[in-house]
């Protein structure tokens, strides 16, 4: 989660890297001066915030500011940010820019009361604050007050500051000329971290909030550690502690946002005030919209707020990037060549620093070079293993085409029910069936660990086609590349032996039997010598809670044993299934600990107990008359 | 199987050769080949090295294997001689041989030759009778022998030396059976209680039976060229065993693998390959050697010393069980297995303290062999314990019993009607270990299953954390009341050593695993559930009988012996699930000869394990006091 950012951030330098770095640390130190200080907002409070300046004065600088909340720190004058110099900034340091990073409202050294995901007030009045107010002010003061500048502003961040870059691009404050969220969060009931489509991710929302949740009374440099879990195993962990509410009791009463999550079973207006995707209208700066295809956390918020703004703010100048990127890879964490076991052939996160977000901040801040090369939507293909540009999307040239399930465990292009009428009369009900037992949930990935893996996204998914409670369709061996761009709807016809049950659709490419990377291509990847061959790589998964199906806002239970439609939209995808390849979905009702478990009775899960949690048979429909089906967004 | 048993041996071979002199045996050997004339009148060539020292009278060593004799020819020596380095420098007369119908050897191979009895006519040839000829022939024709003469071998070969103890010539002084292929029905290689083993049989006999026109050197080729780095997926989508002999497979080219298909049940086939009747009245000294974790003939090391010890119960008959795999104890260092660590070297420790002192003491009257009754190492305590009886005399059958809520207890419940159930689907069977591998992942016997804790056809039994150590000494036996939606249905059971939660990583823990919490594999047994009333080897075994649909059913059977302690503040867990795949076949659950099986045969089966005051599943533990 996000606040293994920074330990990541470290732990990813290599040795090779360091000696350039060192050379980088110097330079930085002998041209830029760091300043702290207090910014004062239109309430009184006053926000923390570094600022690295170049001694240079021979001309103006623009300003590239990040607001967090996960720290602005070292602390200090003295002290430097190592991303400075240890990462793709140094590029921005070269150009000259200013680097201001503040401590957003109430956390670390900044005064106030911390808002997790701070609703956007549209109509502010007086001394109102949102985090929207507290950008513009504090832009307001830098341009003002910090030397040099050329009152040109740029916001940039990835993930929570992804959050804070979306409301910096809603404060509208004149300087601000380019804005790119990262890895959005942006939806935290439909899609990203704590939710996907209603379903709690419970291991990243408890993980993260048991540590970033404690209150902090007063301004502090130093943080709390999160709750120990004292095991190797988070399957056994999450298993053991059982329903939700044995979690709030672990967390006490003082996490206020876990409240909220209890609280708040529904998408209700609370958490519709918390949907920045509702605000985004009229923005005035550019904005570059930046994504992870694999992103454990924050991929929907990437590409549903780029759609968001296309449709709520025509006029912007908005863009879109997504590579085959875990959170965060293109902004120093990796070289993009590589995901878990999966090969790109190419160091996708240098191309975005030099050929993208660099060229953007240079163009709007700097006025300096062209945006003109980078494209409305430039999107990294994997399995193509190629950059896109599009001047839309999803793009103009795809056909939504129905992929239907079949008795036989074949996906096919073509109509299935095209049966031989003899045929047809001897499956008027067609069905394949499992049992979902919340007392053996599906993992999310093979191997016992602790922390969540952020290599699931394209793990192999072999050791989930050999469970019981997975149903496994998949094409026969492909004799053309088909290529999808967009988002993959899955519409099941379903039913349960119970009253609620969730679903998880998982798009899979499954490689040829004897493939294998070929080193000079694609070089060693992870390092490990994994049997690509008949590898099944998850290219996108979903879950949908099914008491949502029809509303977030009122769910509806099952008829237990009545067939019932049950439709929702995964997550964009962009991947080439090369000739000789297989597409495979799975289809199963657990994805444990990434999700909760389902109890499977319709309740509010998260005040439910232990007794709560039942079996259910679950029956996924491919007859005449309920066809299960999936609509590919397939580039022509 | 016996070909990865191949490439483990060249392996140890090879390091072994690292620390031999480079030209050891050229330079103190000489050697000689030669055809041996059976009764028959069959040759069966025969590669013997003779110490160049002739001032002093050498014993006979010798190995009989299908697997080569070689290196054939005058000039090529191996890099070293004999079961371990000891020997070698101690200096015997070594002898290979091709078995009858294998490489340079003339007359037909028979899959574990049957021992004849009553032998009538000179036609009437086994093992005993070729070991017979070829010592008479060697002490008589090989000059400066002392007239006494050895057997070793492992796994086959380790066939081939118990093979020579019924009826053996009177100058066979001492046999060491090494992992000995013994019943290849019951516990053996290619079928445990009659479940086929089909990962290990199908690559192995593919290289095995393959096609021979008289003696040759090298066979020509395999049977066939498929396979697969995920194993799993191969035998899945080759569905039914029929397919095996399909045009891309077997395609009736291997006459082994035909008699394996053809006799799926304790018919007089496999019956005549089971020498263990016939070891009685033996007054040879044995050394009989197994492995803990060894996938292959743990059965046979074990099966094969009790029934000399129960049919010849004055012969000198020792037993020796170590923490290896398959052969291992010829390795040169052996201190460590998949997440153990034994704490010294046990393959040095075994070859010299038990093996060079026994072949010592009874071929060249040098030194004392002192070893007791059985020598037993202890996983968990990580200990060489010797006992003068095995099982122990104070080893006591404890019961525990399967209860509600996976509780593993001393108390058998006092509920009514309780069970656990699950589905068994033959098209999701059970993985028998955690990954994708080509091969079987030699350390399965030892891997932890929380991978198959999590699945929702397997259940689970676990006691709470001991509260004092716990050694079990001896045979284990499950004692399962199930019913069953099918007709048959595999019965796998696991006793596993659960961790404790805060247990350190070993030194050889691989990179980003967790040794805490971890579920280690102890011992693990199928049942094919057909069997259940002829077990074991009773008279019922040609008769396999359904189960009824619905109806409880005892399903009861043995599990190999272990010697192992559970710490205190580690769990014991038994689980049990109905499939265990690619090692073993998938079971229909529909009786019937399995081998004729079409795809539409296979169908799931909803399986209960009972544990209520009626019917109460336990296991059988050999708790040592």
């Amino acid at each position: 989660m996000k606040k293994y950012c920074l330990l990541l951030f470290i732990c990813c330098i290599s040795l090779l890297q360091l000696t350039a770095q060192n050379t980088d640390s110097a330079w930085v130190r002998d041209n830029y001066y760091k300043i702290e200080r207090m910014i004062t907002m239109r309430d009184g409070i006053k926000l923390f915030t570094a600022f690295y300046i170049p001694k240079d004065s021979s001309e103006k600088h623009p300003i590239l500011f990040n607001r967090t909340p996960y720290t602005c720190s070292p602390y200090g004058e003295d002290k430097f940010n190592p991303r400075l110099y240890a990462s793709y900034w140094i590029n921005y340091l070269k150009e000259g820019y200013i680097i201001a990073i503040q401590d957003v409202r109430g956390k670390w050294m900044s005064e106030g009361d911390y808002v997790d995901i701070r609703p956007f007030n549209p109509n502010k009045k007086g001394k109102d604050i949102d985090e929207a107010s507290d950008t513009y002010d504090a832009i307001d003061w830098m341009i003002n007050n910090i030397p040099g500048n050329n009152k040109r502003v740029g916001v940039f961040g990835i993930s929570y500051p992804g959050f804070y870059s979306t409301m910096a691009a809603l404060s509208n404050h004149p300087a601000l000329k380019a804005v790119s969220p990262q890895a959005p969060v942006t939806d935290w009931f439909i899609g990203d971290d704590f939710h996907h489509n209603g379903a709690l991710m419970v291991m990243d929302a408890f993980n993260f909030y048991s540590g970033f949740g404690i209150p902090r009374p007063k301004p502090t440099m130093t943080g709390k550690p999160g709750y120990e879990i004292h095991s190797d195993d988070n399957y056994d962990f999450f298993l053991k502690t059982g329903a939700l509410k044995n979690f709030s009791k672990i967390m006490g009463d003082s996490i206020a946002f876990w409240n909220d999550l209890m609280n708040h079973p529904n998408y209700d207006a609370w958490w519709q005030s918390r949907n920045p995707r509702n605000f985004v209208t009229n923005i005035k700066p550019a904005m570059l919209v930046v994504g992870g295809l694999f992103d454990a956390e924050d991929c929907f918020g990437a590409w549903n707020l780029y759609k968001a703004i296309e449709e709520k703010s025509k006029n912007t100048d908005n863009r879109l990037v997504m590579g085959p990127w875990f959170h965060g890879g293109w902004g120093g964490r990796s070289n993009g060549d590589y995901m878990g076991n999966v090969r790109f052939g190419s160091r996708t996160s240098e191309y975005y620093q030099k050929h993208i977000e660099i060229p953007f901040f240079n163009f709007y801040l700097k006025l300096r070079g062209t945006v003109h090369d980078i494209a409305e939507a430039n999107i990294f293909f994997s399995g193509a293993n190629e950059w896109k540009t599009f001047d839309q999307w999803p793009p103009k040239n795809v056909e939504y085409k129905n992929l239907f399930i079949k008795w036989d465990g074949k996906l096919s292009l073509d109509n299935p029910n095209v049966f031989k009428p003899e045929d047809r009369a001897k499956r008027p009900e067609s069905f394949s069936e499992y049992i979902s037992d919340p007392a053996h949930p599906v993992p999310y990935t093979q191997d016992v660990h602790l922390d969540r893996t952020r290599e699931y996204m394209t793990d192999d998914q072999r050791f989930a086609s050999r469970r019981t409670d997975v149903l496994t369709f998949s094409t026969d061996i492909l004799t053309d590349d088909v290529t999808l761009g967009g988002p993959l709807v899955a519409d099941l016809m379903v039913s349960l032996s119970t009253t609620d049950a969730d679903f998880v659709v998982k798009l899979i490419d499954v490689f040829p039997d004897d493939f294998k990377y070929d080193e000079k291509e694609f070089g060693t990847g992870n390092g490990k010598d994994y049997p690509m061959g008949g590898y099944q790589m998850l290219v996108r998964g979903e879950i949908m809670r099914g008491k949502f199906r029809n509303s977030f806002e009122k769910p509806e239970p099952f008829v237990p044993g009545k067939i019932t439609q049950v439709k929702y939209t995964l997550p964009d995808v962009a991947h080439t299934f090369k000739k000789g390849h297989k597409l495979m979905i799975q289809i199963q009702s657990s994805w444990f600990p990434i999700a909760d478990r389902n109890p499977q009775t319709f309740t509010d899960i998260y005040h439910c107990s232990d007794s709560d949690f039942q079996k259910s048979t679950i029956r996924v429909y491919h007859d005449v008359n309920n066809q299960t089906k999936f609509i590919l967004p397939i580039i022509k | 199987m016996r070909k990865i048993f191949l490439s483990i041996y060249c392996l140890f071979t090879i390091t072994a050769m690292v620390t031999a002199q480079a030209n050891f045996v050229k330079e103190n050997f000489t050697k000689t080949e030669t055809t041996i004339t059976m009764r028959d009148g069959i040759k069966l060539y025969t590669v013997i090295y003779i110490p160049k020292d002739e001032s002093q009278a050498y014993p006979f060593l010798m190995e009989r294997t299908p697997y080569s004799a070689g290196p054939y020819g005058a000039d090529n020596f191996p890099r070293s001689l004999g079961p371990n380095e000891n020997l070698m420098k101690e200096k015997y007369i070594f002898v290979y041989q091709d078995v009858r119908g294998r490489y340079m050897s003339e007359g037909t191979n028979l899959e574990v030759t049957p021992y004849i009895a009553n032998k009538k006519s000179k036609t009437d040839v086994d093992e005993s009778s070729d070991t017979y000829d070829t010592v008479d022939w060697l002490i008589k024709n090989i000059k400066n022998n002392n007239g006494l003469v050895g057997l070793a071998g492992i796994s086959y070969p380790g066939f081939y030396a118990t093979a020579c103890l019924p009826g053996a010539h009177p100058a066979i002084k001492a046999v060491s059976p090494q992992a000995p292929v013994t019943d290849e029905f019951v516990g053996d290689d290619a079928n445990h209680n009659g479940a086929f083993f089909l990962l290990d049989n199908f690559s192995f006999m593919n290289f095995f039976d393959m096609e021979r026109n008289g003696p040759v050197k090298d066979y020509a080729k395999p049977v066939f060229n498929a396979g697969s780095k995920d194993a799993y997926q191969f035998y899945l989508k080759m569905g039914t065993i029929k397919n095996t002999n399909g045009a891309k497979y077997y395609n009736n080219k291997s006459v082994i693998w035909n008699e394996y298909l053809q006799h799926d049940t304790y018919d007089a086939y496999w019956r005549a390959r089971n020498i263990r009747p016939h070891l009685k009245n033996i007054s040879i000294p044995t050394l009989v050697v197994g492995g803990w974790f060894d996938a292959e003939d743990l059965f046979g090391a074990l099966h094969t010393y009790e029934a000399i010890e129960k049919q010849s119960p004055k012969n000198n008959n020792r037993l020796v069980m170590g923490p290896w795999t398959h052969g291992a104890w010829a390795s040169n260092d052996w201190n460590k297995f998949a997440t153990h660590e034994f704490g010294s070297n046990t393959s040095k420790f075994f070859q010299d303290s038990l093996e060079t002192t026994f072949f010592n003491f009874y071929l060249k009257d040098k030194g004392n062999f002192t070893a007791s009754e059985a020598t037993v190492f202890e996983t968990g305590s990580n200990q060489w314990k010797s006992y003068d009886v095995w099982p122990p005399k104070n080893e006591t059958p404890v019961a525990y019993y399967f209860n509600d809520g996976n509780k593993l207890s001393l108390q058998k419940t006092t509920t009514q009607n309780s069970f656990d159930e699950y589905i068994s689907d033959p098209a999701k069977p059970v993985p028998y270990t955690n990954g994708i591998y080509g091969r079987r992942n030699n350390e399965y016997m030892a891997e932890d299953q929380r991978f198959a804790a999590l699945r929702p056809d397997v259940i689970l039994f676990e006691t709470e954390e001991l509260t004092e150590d716990l050694t079990l000494t001896g045979r284990i036996s499950a004692d399962l009341f199930v019913s069953i939606t099918g007709t048959d249905a595999d019965f796998i059971v696991k006793l596993i050593d659960v961790l404790p939660d805060n247990e350190p990583n070993s030194k050889n823990a691989p990179r980003g695993f967790n040794m805490a919490g971890m579920q280690r594999l102890v011992r693990a047994e199928v049942m094919r559930g057909k069997f259940r009333n002829s077990y074991p080897a009773g008279p019922g075994g040609e008769k396999p009988e359904a189960f009824v649909p619905g109806k409880i059913t005892e399903v009861k059977f043995d599990l190999n012996d272990v010697a192992h302690t559970f710490k205190k503040g580690h769990k014991i867990m038994v689980q049990v699930q109905s499939s265990w795949f690619p090692l073993v076949d998938r079971n229909p659950q529909r009786f019937m000869r399995i081998p004729d099986a079409e795809e539409k045969d296979f169908q799931k089966a909803t399986i209960r394990i009972y544990h209520d005051a009626v019917n109460a599943s336990k296991i059988v533990l050999p708790v040592l006091k």
